[in-house]
């Protein structure tokens, strides 16, 4: 039913997705925490940093990610030396793509249900002779568990669409880069190619309306574990 | 509330003529779509053009094959440069062509290139071994499935004797220029882009230069478009074939057609 | 002896307090609503740096400012039983319980079945606080602050949010935590019959200071105090035994040094050791023996003062067999009666005015000695 073609892009488009979300959650968690609990200086740099991909256009992300994890690049040119690893034209840069215009999203859901947290709670837990960091694991993570999985879920989402970024740093390699929306993009650029592009969205519009069902039962899941409702 | 209402819809409409195209001017602007290894020299072309006394041109320059299919979906564009005469057959066939203005007017030498820092000197023919002399890694150039250079790529190779070997490491660019960049950044160990390309470029050098033999000659025709055919559209393009302008070409590395 | 003395600058309250409780029974902490009762709390816990001063349950030091000494919060080892239970609403009824227990080092002296049967909650243990009651959860909170073996407990109002028919069951699991536990109990509360029921000592907060503090009987009917206690709640405590019951008249009959009181039938054996709270405002005055009266409770007695309040009233103090009971009467009837110190008088209480809601009817245990001390 569907072409190798369009199957190597499915699920490259799948694995690129899902880790790049899992990848981001515990920064996102450590980054939130930073944001809502700490008052340490700079926060208003790293405030705007995590959000700048957000605002910028995805296509100057890509170039800062070039700039920096390219080969010649000040990070890129150590993980090359070290471990040999290469960004650019492999599933690593585009999950590397994927993960930092996601970030932005998580964070902001990741912190949202972090405030949400009733302080008083993890009072109480240190009452009971939990310490801080103890509080935090079993208090307040657990409660934070529906906002986690939104922001996962939303990471997961924007990750399945990305392009400018990925194009841009990651290169559109056939198996390696080439996601779904490259995949589109690349059809609608050959000649009689539109039937091929077509037959492509489809299948994204079908994964992404999967993600939204998943989304939902993941999120009532979530509800009735932590608050038994 | 009902002030409210009214005010944003008066922002609107304000807002929507400021971008919508006013009609019934003579234009004092001229959209060309170039193909991306024009930017440098057509740049200047057009400065010098503007300096002459005549009207401002304001250029896109992206892959033939994306520009093409812009033209197609309706782009406000007067006249069209294209890399390869492909994509203007592709509009040709479509009506999009003014009669009679399509002409030929541009050359260049398919070139390999790779980054300034790891310099390489090859002699490229058949049976000649030469891309053992290449480190491993991939080769950019522009995706053979749609931008003209990477088919002159592709037809090269093939002729050559190596298309083979070479396809799995291809990385496709979008265009010349992004090709061009993979090679400077060192992400790509080479490249094949148009000997213009090369000379921008002080970050990679010429490895060596593709026979003239192995693939289709390399023009550049350019046209005006049919729907958007207007006066000073036609300036232009008659002042591209000029002395001036063809020295500037000239002076850039095209050959003059 | 546990030892509370420190100073803090709240936005709109100066604290200064300076008390002493017993390390063993319950302790009230009585106080108007903004008086500084909950921040006394908080600073016995850890949640309120106090300025200076120092806070100590034997030779536990919590804080100390000269010696540098404040210890976070979760090193305290005092449960802390809220207004409001807190409980943790991602675990079950049981894995709450757990919560402090599993987290106490040394000894565990109170183990989960004890407190289970103490305060009836082995029904609950598999369900989610969501799906409690309010009595429920407090019953939880109680237990949960109990199994994190505690040197001291805590509790910060935990009736207040509760309907009545609640608070009188809360009450009955309170003073058996209380009895038959050895932990010493601080009781926040600003609801008067509350403390009746069920303190030891009681301190009085106001304004950010310690008024008085001592027992609960020398401290209730000290004068100073009953305006804080507020007009309609002052009253006297007097401690009797259960003497008889009268079952085809549902009544019963406690004894004391001044007599007897007939009071609704209570659910007490003979003998049975209770305190009863009288409201001034129920007793009434006569210079002699009513007889045709339906009031039944006529007591004779001295009187030893008459201090005048707020409006047409008047505060009468009546020795009555070395018990003081107190009456609230208008100056108007004070006068037509012609009371002056000295006099003998009979106060009259009728045994309506005894209920279980207004009056605290107390078990004691027998027990005396703690082994914190």
């Amino acid at each position: 039913m569907l072409t190798p073609l369009e199957i190597e892009a499915l699920s490259l488009s799948l694995r690129v997705a899902a880790v790049a979300s899992l990848a981001c959650l515990l920064p996102a968690v450590g980054v939130a925490w930073l944001l809502a609990r700490t008052r340490m200086p700079g926060k208003t740099v790293l405030n705007v940093l995590v959000h700048a991909p957000l605002v910028l256009p995805p296509v100057v992300i890509g170039y800062l990610l070039l700039l920096l994890f390219g080969v010649k690049g000040p990070i890129g040119h150590w993980l090359y030396e070290i471990f040999g690893w290469r960004l650019v034209f492999t599933s690593g840069g585009a999950i590397l793509a994927a993960a930092v215009m996601a970030f932005p999203l998580m964070v902001r859901a990741i912190r949202l249900s972090l405030d949400a947290v009733d302080q008083g709670l993890v009072f109480a837990a240190r009452s009971l002779g939990a310490s801080r960091a103890d509080a935090f694991l079993t208090v307040t993570i657990p409660l934070m568990l529906p906002g986690i999985l939104a922001g996962l879920m939303m990471a997961f989402a924007a990750s399945l669409g990305e392009f400018g970024a990925t194009i841009t740093f990651a290169s559109n390699v056939e198996g390696q880069t080439r996601t779904l929306p490259l995949a589109i993009y690349t059809a609608t650029q050959v000649p009689g190619g539109e039937a091929a592009a077509l037959r492509l969205v489809l299948i994204a519009v079908g994964l992404a309306l999967l993600a939204l069902v998943l989304s939902e039962v993941a999120e009532r899941w979530a509800r009735r574990t932590v608050y038994g409702t | 509330m009902v002030r409210l209402v009214l005010l944003w819809t008066v922002v609107l409409i304000q807002a929507a003529f400021l971008t919508l195209p006013a009609s019934g001017q003579a234009p004092r602007e001229i959209t060309v779509f170039a193909a991306a290894s024009l930017t440098n020299a057509l740049q200047e072309v057009g400065e010098a053009f503007a300096k002459a006394g005549e009207a401002r041109v304001k250029f896109s320059f992206a892959s033939s094959s994306t520009l093409a299919k812009q033209i197609e979906a309706g782009a406000d564009a007067q006249l069209f440069l294209s890399a390869d005469e492909a994509w203007m057959d592709y509009l040709d066939t479509r009506g999009l062509v003014a009669a009679g203005t399509r002409r030929a007017i541009l050359g260049n030498r398919l070139v390999l290139v790779v980054p300034a820092d790891k310099p390489v000197q090859v002699e490229i023919k058949a049976g000649s071994n030469w891309l053992s002399s290449l480190s491993a890694g991939r080769i950019a150039t522009g995706d053979p499935a749609h931008v003209p250079v990477g088919k002159y790529a592709q037809q090269a190779l093939t002729n050559l004797g190596v298309w083979a070997g070479v396809e799995p490491r291809l990385a496709r660019a979008d265009n010349v220029r992004n090709a061009l960049v993979l090679v400077e950044r060192g992400e790509a160990v080479a490249g094949i882009v148009y000997g213009t390309d090369a000379a921008v470029s002080k970050q990679v050098m010429v490895a060596g230069m593709f026979p003239e033999s192995a693939h289709d000659a390399i023009s550049y025709p350019v046209a005006l478009l049919r729907p958007h055919d207007q006066g000073g559209a036609r300036a232009f393009y008659t002042f591209l074939s000029s002395p001036g302008a063809r020295a500037i070409f000239t002076r850039h590395g095209f050959a003059i057609r | 002896m546990i030892e509370v003395r420190f100073g803090k600058q709240l936005p709109n309250l100066l604290l200064d307090i300076d008390f002493s409780a017993p390390s063993q029974g319950l302790t009230a902490l009585f106080g108007r609503s903004g008086s500084g009762k909950t921040s006394i709390v908080q600073a016995i816990a850890g949640g309120l740096k106090p300025d200076s001063g120092r806070i100590a349950i034997g030779d536990r030091v919590f804080f100390d400012k000269a010696g540098g000494i404040d210890l976070d919060i979760h090193r305290r080892n005092i449960g802390y039983v809220f207004q409001d239970s807190r409980l943790f609403p991602h675990l079950t009824v049981r894995n709450n319980l757990l919560f402090g227990y599993k987290r106490a080092p040394g000894e565990h002296r109170f183990d989960l079945g004890t407190v289970v049967n103490l305060l009836d909650i082995s029904s609950l243990l598999d369900r989610r606080p969501h799906h409690l009651s309010g009595g429920e959860r407090q019953r939880v909170a109680i237990g949960r602050a109990l199994l994190a073996q505690p040197t001291l407990l805590l509790m910060d109002e935990p009736l207040s949010s509760l309907d009545p028919p609640r608070k009188s069951e809360l009450l009955s699991y309170i003073e058996g935590v209380r009895d038959e536990l050895q932990v010493p109990i601080l009781y926040i509360s600003h609801a008067f019959n509350e403390v009746v029921r069920l303190a030891d000592q009681l301190v009085i907060v106001d304004a950010g200071r310690v008024v008085l503090c001592g027992p609960l009987m020398d401290v209730a009917s000290d004068t100073t105090v009953a305006p804080l206690i507020g007009r309609f709640d002052a009253g006297s405590i007097i401690e009797c035994t259960v003497a008889t019951h009268d079952n085809d008249v549902e009544l019963s009959t406690l004894g004391f040094s001044g007599g007897q009181l007939r009071v609704p039938r209570v659910d007490l054996a003979i003998g049975t050791r209770v305190r009863v709270r009288i409201r001034s405002r129920d007793v009434a005055i006569s210079l002699s023996r009513p007889m045709d009266v339906s009031i039944t409770n006529r007591l004779p007695g001295t009187l030893l003062s008459l201090t005048p309040r707020d409006g047409p009233y008047v505060d009468a103090h009546i020795d009555v067999g070395g018990a003081t009971v107190r009456a609230l009467i208008t100056r108007e009837s004070s006068g037509r009666l012609g009371l002056e110190p000295g006099l003998k008088v009979w106060a009259l209480i009728k045994t309506v005015a005894f209920d279980s809601r207004s009056v605290g009817f107390i078990r004691r245990a027998r027990s005396t000695t703690s082994p914190l001390e």
